[in-house]
């Protein structure tokens, strides 16, 4: 996020390169270090140095670095940081700095040392018990997502050091644990937290989806919507979206015409035929004009094939130096005056780390040597 | 050292943004420092935003999911705006006051507002602002140099700039409800989610951030579009990318992993309805995983040592593990996969969070005394810890019209007359409009 808003970043990469260079998807099905969407996603705009921190003498070289910076941003479990001699008092005395670290759980407590995936992650620190079905295991949100929002909410915390820096001259130390980002998260978790010390309830996994009439996930013609129809205006907005004069009758109306089953059943034999004998498309399209609550599930093909969507530039492209032109995905947000921008790639590995030391000030024997003694690569 | 170092020290936030994905990015601003004034009309109720209903009631709170009506006692009344669960937190480090908007005289209010301001926030519904005069020219014109977030639901241009919709509504289009669901059934039964909310406002506070740093180098503010769908599509790049390498779309998997981890998964353990989650990272996990379980004979199987051999009988190591599991207590269990350098985590309640010994011991919660709206609770704080600056929970979440003498007197200078003419025409006000709390 930093890198594509417009700052200068430097990666540090181990020999053989970012655990994220062996995850996929990737490019053209064909596995490669350099052919990974989760490292090209991750790593647009940056420049890859590989040092191997563990070698004699790679603490200089990274000294080197912080001299070139502004900010650090690492993601050592507490212990590797203390191995490695790079704890935030040694950044400090380097260079006086801000210093993002992020952890799984902190660097103090119990589960300090502990290993989190995204599952695990999730399971512990977001609602996942809450979400799945009543007679089964707990299930997770898609993807990485879970890690992802951690990276997001790290750009903030870095942005707010940064500032501090720039305004009040001061370096400091900033902490954010992945586990307490996801107790913080306001996709129910800090809400469910709040409920139980409010008032002792805690969030189940629903007995069924959808409340009211018809909601939550529903099937179409062609597929799945994402539907909320409750009483009151909601309800009246998705009746003007199907059209049917039945639906409008008031028993339908009341906040509790669900609990009737004759009620929902005659409901669901107007809505469920509507729904099957049209489109997402055609549902959306309706659904806009009404206001309707609904919307349609994509899949990646909806959105990258979505005409509206490429207008807008939710896609862009990447020209790289050995794989040619692909697509990759655009912004987030639009910035008039200081455009978020791919200017290059992500790295090959090590593809800067001659340059970047050149930079830095270190001589070309000096240079050779740290390549030979297996230091940097 | 109350406010102290405070990144956004003097940045003033006229701020409109309502349910979670504008509040909390202007939460996260609040938090760094920023005066935060949210702009409330006490004649519109916007939904989910300072509760699930204004007439909630004690029976009707209990009918719903814990998460939306959790209320001090089960008891909303007399002011649910003030107690939600799902809503006042985000108002922390915040400042409220009210105001009709749509009234001359309360729209000259907001335009005293805007030209004191540093940035003007908003993710009402599409032309709400344009409506009541106050487009981008108009807002410019009051305050040049004024930092503008529009977080619109999918875009202020395009065929989609009047979709309505909540988080589940942009997580479905932006390709996350369809990844959620058990393996073998389709995503009906998925239960509606707001991850697009909790990314939303973390990526509009960071192009807030970005944009801060712009004018303090050039005096020059700027606009801001972040479609919410949008923004909510930066989380599950891989299903994207692979759509648009390689033709694929990615469905539902259920507790296994997209990075080819085997096993990944939630498994029962004793006792009713506990879990918990183990992910083998890599081969070194799966070997200490079997050397834990005690070198059960099916783990032997040839093969089983590499992760592609377990790919091929992920569903016979999932059900060898879960009659493993089924037999142990979760968090015995928890510490001793960790401590045997296997990733794994209970799955945790809300009353397990709020009950973590961990979390108690690192500083996630601070305690606020009492109001007449709530008791004495801990609270969450950031999760960001800042060594030198304020940065944390300063300030109690504003309960509605709290700091209306603040902001008229103070920020507005408005004399102890005026104040009283716009309080008597009903602006001024800690509590909603009879009308509208009965029309909501």
């Amino acid at each position: 996020m930093l890198a594509d808003l417009g700052a200068r970043v430097i990666k540090v990469e181990r020999p053989g390169g970012d655990v994220a260079r062996r995850l996929g998807p990737w490019l053209g099905d064909e596995p490669g270090v350099e052919r990974s969407g989760t490292y090209q996603f991750l790593n647009t705009n940056k420049e890859s140095v590989v040092i191997d921190l563990k070698a004699p003498g790679a603490r200089e070289v990274v000294a080197r670095l912080v001299g070139l910076a502004d900010l650090v941003v690492s993601s050592f479990p507490p212990a590797v940081s203390d191995r490695l001699g790079l704890s935030y008092e040694w950044f400090e005395a380097t260079k006086p700095i801000p210093v993002l670290e992020m952890t799984n759980f902190g660097s103090n407590g119990p589960y300090r040392d502990y290993q989190l995936s995204d599952t695990v992650l999730y399971a512990m620190g977001a609602e996942m018990w809450s979400l799945g079905a009543a007679d089964r295991e707990p299930i997770k949100i898609g993807g990485t997502a879970a890690l992802l929002q951690c990276g997001a909410m790290g750009a903030v915390a870095a942005l707010g050091a940064i500032t501090a820096y720039e305004r009040h001259g001061v370096g400091q130390l900033v902490e954010l644990s992945l586990f307490d980002v996801q107790i913080n998260s306001v996709d129910r978790r800090s809400s469910a937290i709040l409920a139980y010390r409010f008032c002792g309830r805690v969030n189940a996994r629903p007995r069924q989806s959808g409340a009211g009439l018809v909601g939550g996930v529903v099937a179409c013609a062609d597929g799945y919507l994402e539907v909320n129809a409750s009483a009151g205006n909601y309800w009246r907005r998705f009746v003007a979206m199907v059209g049917d004069p039945a639906l409008a009758d008031a028993k339908f109306a009341s906040p509790v015409a669900a609990l009737d089953p004759a009620v929902k059943g005659e409901a669901e034999r107007i809505i469920t035929p509507w729904l099957l004998s049209h489109t997402r498309a055609e549902i959306w399209e309706k659904a806009r004009r009404e206001h309707a609550i609904v919307a349609p599930l994509f899949a990646g093909k909806d959105l990258f094939e979505d005409a509206v969507f490429r207008e807008r530039g939710l896609w862009t492209e990447v020209e790289h130096a050995t794989l040619g032109r692909f697509p990759m995905l655009g912004r987030p947000y639009i910035l008039e005056k200081t455009p978020w921008r791919i200017r290059k790639p992500a790295p090959m590995l090590g593809e800067h780390t001659r340059s970047v030391l050149t930079e830095v000030g270190l001589s070309t024997p000096d240079i050779d040597a740290l390549y030979a003694g297996g230091v940097v690569a | 050292m109350s406010g102290e170092l405070l990144p956004l020290e003097g940045v003033r936030i006229c701020d409109f943004s309502i349910v979670w994905a504008g509040a909390s990015a202007t939460m996260y601003l609040a938090d760094m420092g920023a005066e935060c004034i949210k702009v409330e009309n006490p004649y519109i109720w916007n939904p989910m935003t300072r509760a699930a209903s204004p007439r909630l009631t004690a029976q009707t709170a209990a009918m719903l999911p814990a998460w939306i009506s959790g209320h001090p006692g089960g008891e909303p009344q007399p002011r649910p705006w003030n107690n939600s669960s799902a809503f006042i937190h985000i108002q922390r480090n915040k400042t409220s006051f009210t105001v009709d908007s749509r009234r001359p005289e309360g729209l000259k209010i907001v335009q005293d507002l805007i030209r004191s301001c540093d940035i003007l926030a908003e993710n009402l519904p599409f032309g709400t602002l344009d409506r009541l005069g106050l487009d981008d020219a108009a807002i410019r014109a009051l305050r040049p140099d004024i930092i503008i977030l529009h977080v619109p639901a999918f875009g202020r241009t395009g065929d989609y700039v009047q979709a309505r919709g909540y988080g589940s509504a942009m997580d479905a289009v932006a390709g996350g409800t369809i990844l959620r669901g058990y393996p073998e059934t389709s995503p009906l039964g998925n239960a509606a989610m707001v991850p697009s909310d909790f990314a939303a406002g973390m990526h509009g506070a960071a192009a807030v951030l970005a944009a801060l740093r712009h004018r303090r180098r050039t005096g020059e503010g700027q606009l801001i579009e972040m479609a919410q769908v949008e923004s909510a599509v930066q989380m599950f790049p891989q299903a994207a990318l692979d759509a648009a390498w390689n033709g694929r779309s990615h469905g539902t998997i259920g507790n296994r992993s997209l990075e080819a981890f085997v096993p990944n998964g939630v498994f029962a353990t004793r006792g009713g309805d506990e879990w918990i989650a183990i992910s083998c990272r890599s081969d070194e996990e799966w070997a200490a995983l079997v050397r834990y379980m005690g070198t059960p004979a099916w783990a032997l199987a040839p093969g089983l040592e590499a992760a592609a051999g377990r790919a091929a009988a992920e569903a016979e190591i999932e059900r060898h593990l879960s009659e493993w599991t089924a037999t142990l207590e979760r968090m015995p269990l928890f510490h001793a996969l960790q401590a045997a350098g296997v990733t794994a985590g209970p799955v945790m309640t809300a009353q397990d969070a709020a009950e973590d010994p961990h979390l108690a011991v690192t500083g996630a919660w601070t305690r606020l005394p009492a109001t007449e709206d709530y008791p004495e609770i801990d609270w969450a704080l950031p999760p960001y810890r800042f060594s030198k600056s304020d940065v944390t929970l300063r300030t109690p979440p504003a309960r509605f019209g709290e700091h209306n003498e603040y902001v008229y007197r103070e920020v507005l200078g408005l004399t102890e007359a005026e104040y009283a003419a716009l309080r008597a025409a009903g602006h001024v006000t800690t509590s909603y409009e009879p009308d509208t709390i009965a029309n909501a």
